[in-house]
């Protein structure tokens, strides 16, 4: 039976990259505190409407406010159908053009339609989404499905000092009983010790390794492009993954989902019809699509994304990677124990604002009195076995 | 000083003990498992160094293989619609019904991503009160049966329902047309819509009549009540009302009736841990040592034949005392006067049930009772319960007219009594001169599989359904998954067959709707009435207080005592395989029986006395009347002069698992006048040469005899609530320790168990596997003491073999905030949890076993197989249909690994990340354990001790509560809380301070500790 021992022995440079990444993140996240709630109130719009990338089932609303008065924009978001049944010459011409697919109603309040309007007018001048620092920069080439960049295996250079070793080993052994050319036996020993030795570790780390899949990239039933949903059409991740606040699982979109959009949008920047006709194919045949599992995580592990997402406030890119930039999803991190831990003991907990903290009486009067300035989630448990193995 | 024992070996140890103080050093320590099989290398443990060298090799092999293969490509398939209730990962729960005919339980289903995997007590029954017990809580496992028929079936080949359609009915017809009788064999029905498909169905085929077959019949209860008061009916009892319990071979805690909702009686009318300070007094009356008897505070051993003697003397010795008239009668051979005189100090207050089909016995009873005035008070015969309404002669009448050839069809739904009639072959006969044989059977049973055609009947919980088990106390029964195969409800069925809209839930909506919705007034809306009542599962309209009818007074007779000398047989239900309807259900299988502690087979139970007189022991095959062959178990408490043999067992056509397990002994029951009676027969038995092992787990994981079980009377707690608990107080004085005692902040679980409450009735055990995933391992592993339960019930005897006291206690990992498990294992694989878990990971386990070693309590199981996809254990492991009711949560363990109770921690964090999520504290009684969720006798406690509110902490408080083991300072997250016996505490042999085994000596007041 193996047993695989803490990666611990082996900070795997990928670890280290995700935890740079992490306090990255931690540090941008509060610039940005104010677009956030322009972002968020804009996730809803996101379904039919782009800023700057064209028509979707709704108009392209880059410039709309320049274009329109604030109060007429004001009253045609929250009821547009009011707007248009009023006979408003320009209300009515929009809806017909758009198919008269009438615009949902909202309910925002004066203070949120202008966070709304402000984050519309002021989406290019925002600063760009944060890049993880593990992927290097897509390459922006229309027309072309981008890959995650294809990242050299990184225990390549193992295995080559695996079978140097082999080779100086068995060399040492020729020269000690058959050609002798070094008179000095201790040299031999010593070499095949230094070469063992290297055997060893290269062994102990392709072992640890087994099983993990960083950079696991597989091609997947439909080329459908993360890029283009979330980071041409700023469609939030929520809408597709619409399970994640409430259940483990961040929720594969049922077809049904994706023809929200897609009962409109039957052609694709990139790959033209083809792709997307495999949607409605699904449909007719009743078939669901079989995706790839990227991030597998195995039966003894329990893993919530409700915890991390809702509870703990943790980004998709944390775990995911900035998947705005990349067509195709490839795993970030090896997912192992190391992994998950390392982020538990620097993490902070939404200890003061959680009413479900406060029994913990005993941290509330460190944090109160200044022996520590954060709870990390080891501090409440997060190291604990049966946090995630039951 | 009080000796508990747990089995007869054990029991001779301390009469041999008594005389020489010392325990015998020379005793044997018991195997640590079984040798059997093993070659001798084996057996003595040594390996040699090839063996060695042959494991680095393989292993080495294996590490390079499983590194060399790719990792398999998953699939993640979403829906294509995904349903508005479905979020995957996360639990529904819906409320329905189980009844089979037997059971009535109102239950909660909860499902994942669509498919049930759980049965949890429905709260808002006032009947059953959100208790479950064993068979309900295993049903889940049957739903995905692979035994289950997929198809109709024309003579045994599969058909389709086209052909069944287009071929019975005019065949019906045909029958109808000429005259010829119709009969639909049936056991009780309770839903009242059924009831109308059914009338639907006789008045479509006139010729139709409807016989109701019960296994276990109350058909007397029915006759006597019918006499006594024209009521045709069984009453409802209040055992929570009654101050002195008095039973006759009745077992409500365990199969009569309605035992959940007897136990949620039972335990109120007992609890003391409340502020109420009374407790009823139940005595007992039996043959055999059932579940209820071994609760009782008193319990008397009597022979069958003797109830109807007793009893009259009984009434006669009331009736005296009211001027009643009394009955000629034998003279009592127990002695009655005393009872009698208690029960007139009890008028009103008391309650004298016996569950023997005898309507002279039942009338006795119903005088007693009527001279007690107990009617409107314990018994209400105004709501009657609907639980059992067959008459036993009906079906006598009905195999007669199959014999002389008179019926033309024969239906049957939900029987199968060519297992359980005792006359199955003149039954067989008779069927073979029936034109047209119908089953609505789920499977191919060994009744379905004799007939023509089998319609099978979806699982409840893939169906419709409504039940009235008591009047006015309707619940539903609602489908918590689509019908898995091409199966089709009966009702579906018998509409089609009717030429009717087979639509049964469009039915039922129409007959709650002229029917049921017109009985309350709160709701004016039938939907909303309709969708309340599916929601809720219930609905009831309970009756205020109303006059009882009258009570006819009719010539009370007992039967004479004929037996002198004869042995009698007792048939009875044991608490998991009860009837034999679920025998191919493994987790019911392999649940250790209550008081027997035996799985996977029938026996004889003979009296310890006999068994010495006749030099018999246990496991030697004896064969009763010379046509069934058991092996004996010597049962203490056995009534002199009888034996005992569980039915429910050789099914030769119920699936894989329960085939050929034990023999059917239906045909040994008592069928005089055309009742059929589970006591009283009269046999032979004779010692054959053979021998046959029993898988028994009484010995098993024992705790050599150390203080476990604490008790005292009711007087004795009443002067001093610690009594039977002093111990506690002097070991927490003497527990020092240099270390500091752990602290946890935030929370911290703990659990309590009242004894007082537990009745031993092992819903929890089945409930704690269907929950964790617990594997079944067969008879074989479990004689090799291997089963892997999570929670056992320990039962001790003490006192007397003959009629020995009971007390029972559940044991599961005790959480020890010390824990001697956590400190020896080698890869800190059980290590302790923030929140006063001790933790059990898995896949860190390496098998050293040196934690099941180190455990006081023996509650670690090791994984001594792959149980999963391993055709050596062919139970619910082994296949993919079955492997659907598995828990998602709960990792399912590999060989090599030891695994226990986890507290269920999947629960804890669910309930967790829910109130994370709303930002808000754990509410108290919010997380329920699966053992605590559905007990009928709400013995379990769970909660944050961290909480100075929360019952767990007033627990602790309580001068009851105590640790198992606490001399040894393991400081366990788990505790106990005394029995108390409604008792007299000066009888003879009865001493009732607090019990400490062998090392009593050491525990005196003040004495130091020694261990």
């Amino acid at each position: 039976m193996l047993i695989f021992l803490r990666s611990s022995l082996l900070k795997s440079f990928s670890t280290k990259i995700i935890s740079s990444f992490i306090i990255f993140i931690f540090f941008t996240g509060i610039n940005l505190q104010a677009q956030d709630d322009g972002k968020k109130l804009f996730q809803i719009c996101s379904a039919c409407h782009s800023i700057g990338k064209g028509k979707l089932i709704g108009p392209d609303l880059k410039g709309v406010t320049e274009r329109l008065d604030r109060d007429w924009l004001a009253s045609f978001i929250n009821n547009s159908q009011a707007v248009v049944q009023s006979g408003d010459e320009y209300a009515v011409k929009v809806f017909q053009e758009y198919n008269s697919i009438p615009m949902p109603p909202n309910n925002y309040s004066d203070e949120q339609m202008n966070i709304l309007l402000d984050y519309i007018e002021n989406f290019d001048k925002a600063p760009k989404p944060v890049e993880t620092v593990a992927v290097a920069e897509a390459p922006e080439v229309e027309g072309e499905y981008v890959f995650m960049e294809e990242t050299a295996y990184p225990f390549a250079n193992l295995r080559i000092s695996f079978i140097i070793s082999a080779i100086i080993i068995a060399l040492s052994l020729i020269d000690l009983f058959i050609t002798k050319i070094v008179k000095t036996r201790f040299i031999h020993i010593l070499i095949i010790l230094i070469s063992g030795a290297i055997i060893t570790e290269v062994i102990v780390t392709e072992a640890i390794s087994s099983g993990r899949a960083t950079y696991y990239e597989p091609d997947q039933p439909i080329q459908f492009s993360h890029k283009i949903h979330a980071g041409d059409n700023l469609i939030d991740c929520n809408y597709c993954h619409f399970t994640v606040d409430e259940s483990k699982y961040a929720g594969i979109p049922p077809v049904q989902l994706c023809m929200n959009c897609h009962n409109l949008i039957k052609e694709g920047p990139y790959t033209g019809k083809e792709e997307i006709a495999k949607i409605y194919a699904s449909l007719e045949t009743g078939m669901p699509i079989q995706w790839v599992k990227v991030y597998y995580l195995p039966d003894h592990v329990y893993f919530s994304h409700a915890q991390h997402v809702a509870v703990g406030k943790l980004e998709c890119e944390e775990c995911h990677g900035d998947l705005t930039s990349v067509d195709r999803v490839q795993q970030i991190g090896d997912l192992s124990m190391g992994w998950c831990i390392e982020c538990h003991r620097i993490k902070a907990v939404q200890f003061i604002d959680n009413d479900f903290y406060s029994r913990y009486t005993k941290l509330h009067e460190e944090l109160r009195s200044g022996d520590i300035n954060q709870v990390t989630v080891s501090n409440i448990g997060g190291d604990d076995c049966q946090k995630c193995h039951y | 000083m009080k000796k508990y024992w747990q089995s007869i070996e054990e029991y001779k140890d301390i009469l041999k003990s008594e005389s020489h103080p010392e325990p015998d050093p020379k005793r044997e320590p018991l195997p640590e498992f079984s040798v059997e099989g093993l070659s001798e290398e084996e057996k003595s443990g040594n390996h040699s160094r090839r063996d060695f060298l042959k494991m680095l090799g393989f292993t080495v092999g294996y590490a390079a293989l499983a590194n060399s293969c790719e990792m398999p490509v998953r699939k993640a398939i979403p829906y294509l619609h995904q349903p508005e209730e479905i979020v995957p990962g996360i639990a529904n729960y819906y409320a329905s019904t189980f009844f089979d005919g037997h059971d009535y339980n109102s239950i909660l289903v909860k499902t994942r991503e669509g498919r049930p995997i759980k049965i949890e007590g429905n709260e808002l029954s006032s009947i059953t009160r959100g208790g479950t017990q064993a068979r309900v809580q295993a049903s889940v496992l049957s739903l995905y049966d692979i035994a289950r028929l997929q198809s109709p079936l024309k003579d045994n080949s599969t058909s389709s329902w086209e052909v069944i359609d287009r071929e019975v009915p005019a065949q019906l017809e045909k029958l109808a047309a000429e005259g010829k009788k119709i009969v639909l064999l049936s056991t009780t029905v309770i839903s009242p819509s059924t009831r109308s498909v059914i009338n639907e169905f006789i008045e479509k085929y006139p010729t139709t009549a409807w016989v109701v077959y019960d296994t276990a019949s109350a058909s007397a209860m029915l006759t006597a009540n019918e006499a006594n008061f024209g009521v045709k009916a069984i009453p409802s009892y209040r055992f929570d009302n009654a101050d002195l319990i008095v039973g006759f071979n009745a077992d409500f805690q365990g199969n009569w009736l309605s035992p959940v909702e007897f136990t949620k009686q039972y335990v109120k009318g007992r609890d003391l841990l409340h502020g109420q300070e009374t407790m009823s007094k139940h005595i007992q009356y039996e043959s055999y040592l059932s579940l209820t008897g071994s609760n009782a505070d008193y319990r008397v051993s009597i022979k069958p034949s003797e109830e109807g003697i007793i009893l009259l003397n009984l009434h006669n010795e009331i009736a005296k005392s009211s001027g009643a008239a009394t009955y000629k009668v034998a003279a009592s051979p127990v002695e009655i006067k005393s009872l009698a005189k208690e029960l007139l100090k009890n008028k009103g207050k008391s309650l004298v049930v016996s569950g023997t089909n005898d309507p002279g016995i039942q009338t006795t009873v119903n005088a007693i009772n009527y001279l007690l005035g107990n009617y409107g008070q314990t018994i209400d015969l105004n709501t009657p319960s609907f639980l059992r309404q067959g008459t036993d002669n009906e079906m006598e009448k009905l195999v007669d007219e199959m014999h002389k050839g008179q019926v033309g069809a024969l239906l049957f739904y939900n029987v199968n009594p060519l297992y359980d009639y005792p006359d199955a072959d003149k039954f067989l006969a008779g069927m073979k001169k029936t034109e047209l044989t119908v089953s609505f059977s789920d499977r191919l049973d060994e009744t379905a599989s004799k007939v023509g055609y089998v319609c099978p009947d979806n699982h409840y919980l893939e169906s419709w359904n409504d039940a009235e088990p008591k009047k006015n106390y309707f619940s539903m029964v609602q489908p918590a998954i689509q019908k898995i195969f091409d199966t089709r409800q009966v009702q579906g069925t018998l509409l089609t067959w009717t030429g009717s809209d087979p639509d049964f839930l469009e039915y039922m909506q129409r007959y709650w709707e002229t029917n049921i919705f017109p009985m309350q007034e709160s709701t004016v809306s039938f939907i909303k009435f309709w969708n309340k009542s599916v929601h809720d599962g219930v609905f009831e309209i309970p009756a205020g207080p109303v006059e009882q009818p009258e009570f006819k007074t009719v010539g009370l007779k007992a039967a004479s005592n004929g037996s002198s000398g004869k042995l009698e047989l007792v048939l009875y239900e044991k608490i998991a395989i009860g009837t034999g309807k679920h025998a191919n259900n493994p987790w019911l299988q392999e649940l250790p029986d209550t008081i027997t502690t035996a799985t996977w087979d029938n026996y004889v139970c003979v009296p310890p006395k006999y068994a010495e007189e006749h030099e018999l022991q246990d496991e030697d095959v004896v064969s009763i009347n010379g046509s069934v062959e058991l092996p004996v178990l010597i049962q203490p408490g056995q009534a002199s002069g009888t034996i005992a043999i569980a039915v429910g067992y050789g099914r030769t056509s119920a699936g894989k698992v329960g085939d050929g397990i034990g023999k059917n002994v239906f045909h040994l029951m008592d069928k005089k006048n055309g009742l059929r009676k589970f006591g009283g027969t009269f046999v032979r038995l004779e010692k054959t040469e053979k021998t046959y092992p029993l898988a028994r787990t009484q010995v098993h994981h024992t705790m050599e005899h150390r203080a476990i079980v604490r008790e005292t009377t009711l007087t004795e707690f009443l002067k001093n609530p610690k009594s039977g608990n002093e111990m506690h107080a002097n070991v927490a004085k003497q527990n020092l320790t240099l270390y500091s005692i752990p602290e946890f902040d935030g929370y911290h679980w703990g659990m309590a168990v009242n004894l007082n409450a537990c009745i031993g009735c092992a819903n929890c055990v089945i409930s704690c596997q269907a929950e964790n995933n617990v594997a079944v391992i067969g008879k074989e592993e479990v004689k090799n003491r291997r089963i892997m339960h999570w929670m056992r019930i320990d039962r001790y005897y003490s006192e007397d073999a003959d009629n020995p006291e009971v007390t029972r206690i559940p044991v599961m990992c005790q959480h020890c905030d010390n824990a001697p498990c956590e400190n020896v294992c080698p890869v800190a694989a059980t290590p302790h949890s923030n929140e006063g878990l001790n933790q059990m990971a898995y896949n860190r386990c390496i098998g050293t076993r040196y934690c099941m070693n180190n455990c006081p309590y023996k509650v670690r199981r090791f994984n001594w197989y792959e149980y999963t996809d391993n055709p050596e254990f062919p139970y619910n492991f082994d296949n993919e249909q079955e492997k659907l009711v598995l828990n998602p949560d709960v990792t399912v363990r590999s060989r090599g690994v030891v695994e226990k109770c986890s507290l269920c921690v999947q629960r804890i964090q669910e309930k967790k990340l829910e109130a994370k999520r709303e930002g808000r504290p754990l509410r108290e009684g919010e997380i329920k354990m699966a053992c605590q969720q559905s007990c009928p006798g709400n013995a379990i406690i769970f909660g944050d001790m961290n909480d100075p509110d929360s019952e767990i902490s007033k627990v602790l408080e309580n001068p009851r509560t105590y640790q198992l083991l606490e001399q040894i300072h393991t400081l366990p997250s788990v505790n106990y809380i005394t029995k108390i016996r409604n008792k007299d505490p000066n009888e003879k042999h009865r001493n009732y301070e607090g019990y400490m085994g062998y090392y009593s000596d050491y525990y005196k007041d003040g004495d130091e500790v020694h261990e």
